[in-house]
């Protein structure tokens, strides 16, 4: 349970006869001890050259890695103290699981019954028990990779790197397993840190989530935080399914009522009170914003947004109802079953509070309801 | 008016069963999602309606036609793959031409058709790019386009949107819908996924172990499952279950959830002493406080899942269930609380051990 900080970590792969490539621009991060992080992002963002960095496979080009107010960076990785699960399981084939397992607590000198005994705490957890006594070779990906996340947990160390370590479970187990390790990532106090390009994922589990794009972090924040106060669009339709919905709009912020006119014709209409008095500034200076509405946020019932229902779609625990407004698609979310005709009009209301509010050229939030960014 | 009829359709391999006394039919315009475990036997199934594999015995119905010994290019059947399958060395236009080439259609027929289809699907823009300059989104949709330029009464869907990232899948999910209703075909769908199945069905035909366990509107398949083995396919979590038996306590219909008293409807009285497996939604669990009734449980972790808030809870008997709320919901317990369960009726479910079936409460 150490902390860990990145400190103006930069990547640069210099392939001979080849472009260099900048895949980590100037990285500051702190991961507090028993925080849980994860790296989201698609492939290509950056989080596999962090991972690597961090558990020494990767030189830094320049900066510096503390774990524990320890340099590390410079250390080879056996002498980290670092747990890993690879996506790829790595598992050694001539060692059973049990003995896979087993073999990540060698170096912690334990007495043969304690060695065991977490052995046995772990595949429990991790419903693996009844493979033990197997080979890696003759088991299915998804339990090999829970032999592999198992390999890490079992260990003390200051710090686990979990590579996409739930892709291959089927999806029962999966949202079993997600609690279950979630809680004992807690209890144990393990500073962890998960790298996934599954938003999902990275919501279920991560206490704060650093979403990265082009070798640049985007934003390091608590999932709701994400959700509620996204640093720009691109952080404001990564995260969330269905994802956000976006328009770009004209605004008179002049009078007594705010106006967005969106593109296609639609208008949304507040009382100014609504807005505090710097984002009507703002906007006054600014008359073209990028709105996003989660879906969420985006009632059925009355209201100004009228449009025609394209889709509506129950799944068991909640509605997606599709609708077509001003030429675009936009997407509510509803936790009952609601049934609505396709071809029917419906009327649609967000408040004003619900509106996150871009710049529409460099994306940047200006406001999240009715307050600035 | 039924479009396509599976009558008592059986395929073997050898020995190997596939499928056994098959039966469906499907009206005009009709989207029917064939939904099961990779493994079940679904693309098969769409294989011996296209004609590319025989049945062993039974038949098939096109528009009233037997179809069973006629050639795959004579069942006006159109077909599209979870791989896309694109032609990579035509243009995207060429691919969509194959079936109309295919129909010795001429020149002017082949471009009107193309077009058509196209500006449905709008890759209309795109029509002279080769596969490989086309988004994964737009390969889709030109495979589609191929699979419905012959105007095909039948179109068969094989797990089209497998291979598309979350984003795309999703907005396909909403899109498609109206797109093959504009088409008039009827459509079977394939997938895995219970999302896709419930929102594009109009009805859901779930296959397993050879046959079809139960064909109906995702509504009543949700909430009125024919068995376990169906009730655990549909959901996210799926549904918790724990072994139990059906007792009376205190003159009430009860079951015992880790040594409590769980009352439920009277409708299952005549089950008293009966094996069953109790199953509830994660999203028909109420939590209230300690001091409540209802079965106790302490809150193990908090996992966000999109628009939706799942937690785990154990019981002191060790059952662990899963409960999801809306984010939105206020007050939702933290992890460690002690918090009492109670489950809604209308996402509670018995069903016997010993067959699996659905008791009626």
């Amino acid at each position: 349970m150490g902390e860990l900080v990145l400190n103006n970590v930069e990547k640069i792969y210099r392939p001979s006869r080849k472009a260099s490539v900048h895949a980590v621009k100037t990285l500051n991060l702190i991961v507090k001890p028993g925080e849980i992080a994860a790296l989201l992002g698609s492939s290509g963002c950056g989080k596999t050259s962090i991972l690597r960095m961090i558990a020494g496979f990767e030189d830094v080009s320049s900066g510096t890695i503390t774990l524990d107010g320890k340099p590390i960076h410079t250390l080879p990785p056996a002498g980290r103290n670092v747990a890993m699960a690879f996506e790829t399981y790595s598992l050694y084939p001539p060692l059973t699981n049990g003995e896979n397992i087993a073999f990540a607590l060698k170096a912690q000198k334990l007495s043969a019954m304690e060695s065991s005994g977490r052995v046995k705490a772990i595949a429990d957890m991790l419903e693996i028990s009844d493979i033990l006594n197997k080979y890696p070779s003759s088991v299915s990906g998804g339990q090999q990779q829970r032999v592999s996340l198992g390999r890490a947990l079992v260990r003390d160390a200051s710090l686990y790197l979990l590579d996409e370590p739930m892709g291959q479970l089927e999806p029962r187990l999966r949202a079993v397993l997600r609690g279950r390790i979630k809680h004992y990532l807690r209890e144990n106090k393990c500073t962890t840190i998960l790298v996934t390009h599954d938003q999902t994922e990275a919501n279920a589990l991560a206490d704060r989530i650093a979403v990265m794009e082009g070798g640049v972090l985007q934003q390091y924040a608590t999932p709701a935080e994400l959700k509620v106060r996204p640093a720009n669009l691109f952080t404001g339709t990564f995260i969330g399914e269905p994802p956000m919905n976006v328009f770009f709009a004209d605004v008179a912020a002049g009078g007594k009522t705010v106006i967005f006119t969106i593109d296609g014709g639609v208008t949304l209409a507040y009382p100014s009170a609504e807005l505090s008095s710097d984002v009507r500034k703002l906007l006054s200076g600014n008359p073209r914003v990028g709105i996003g509405i989660r879906p969420h946020a985006l009632h059925v019932g009355k209201g100004s947004i009228v449009g025609k229902v394209v889709a509506c779609q129950w799944l068991g625990d909640q509605t997606h109802v599709a609708v077509e407004v001003g030429g675009r698609t936009v997407v509510s979310i509803v936790h009952d079953l609601l049934k609505a005709k396709t071809g029917s009009d419906i009327q649609l209301n967000v408040a004003a509070g619900d509106l996150h509010l871009f710049n529409p050229e460099t994306g940047r939030a200006v406001a999240h309801g009715g307050d600035l960014a | 008016m039924t479009q396509l009829a599976l009558k008592s359709v059986s395929k073997s391999f050898g020995a190997y069963k596939v499928f056994e006394d098959l039966n469906l039919a499907a009206d005009a315009g009709e989207i029917v999602v064939i939904f099961g475990d990779s493994g079940s036997g679904k693309t098969i199934l769409l294989r011996l309606i296209a004609g590319v594999q025989e049945p062993t015995s039974g038949t098939i119905e096109i528009a009233g036609r037997d179809v069973t010994d006629i050639a795959p290019e004579h069942r006006n059947v159109g077909m599209a793959f979870q791989n896309f399958a694109l032609f990579p060395h035509m243009s995207a236009l060429e691919n969509i031409a194959t079936p109309l080439i295919a129909q010795k259609a001429g020149a002017a027929a082949i471009r009107a058709g193309v077009d058509k289809v196209a500006k449905l699907l709008k890759i209309d823009h795109v029509l002279d790019h080769a596969p490989r300059e086309l988004s994964n989104g737009q390969k889709q949709r030109t495979a589609l386009a191929r699979a419905l330029a012959a105007e095909p009464r039948i179109l068969l869907l094989d797990d089209p949107l497998r291979n598309v990232d979350a984003k795309l899948r999703f907005e396909m999910r909403i899109e498609l819908p109206q797109l093959l209703r504009q088409t008039g075909a009827t459509v079977l769908y394939v997938t895995q996924d219970y999302k896709e199945a419930m929102a594009l069905g109009d009805r859901i035909a779930v296959l397993a172990s050879g046959n079809f366990v139960q064909i109906s509107t995702p509504e009543d398949i949700y909430l009125k499952p024919a068995s376990l083995s169906v009730a655990r396919l549909f959901g996210d979590p799926s549904i918790n279950t724990s072994e139990t038996t059906i007792e009376m306590n205190e003159n009430t219909v009860c079951v015992r959830l880790g040594g409590v008293h769980i009352p439920i409807d009277n409708a299952y009285r005549p089950y008293v002493g009966d094996t069953v497996t109790f199953g509830v939604r994660p999203e028909a669990i109420e939590l209230t406080g300690p001091k409540s009734t209802g079965l106790a449980a302490v809150v193990m972790a908090v996992t966000p899942l999109n628009e939706r808030v799942v937690l785990l809870l154990r019981t002191a008997g060790s059952w662990e269930f899963l409960a999801s709320f809306p984010s939105s919901s206020p007050n939702i317990p933290k992890p460690g609380a002690n918090v009492k369960a109670t489950f809604l009726s209308s996402g509670t479910h018995l069903f016997a051990q010993a067959t699996g079936k659905r008791l009626h409460g």
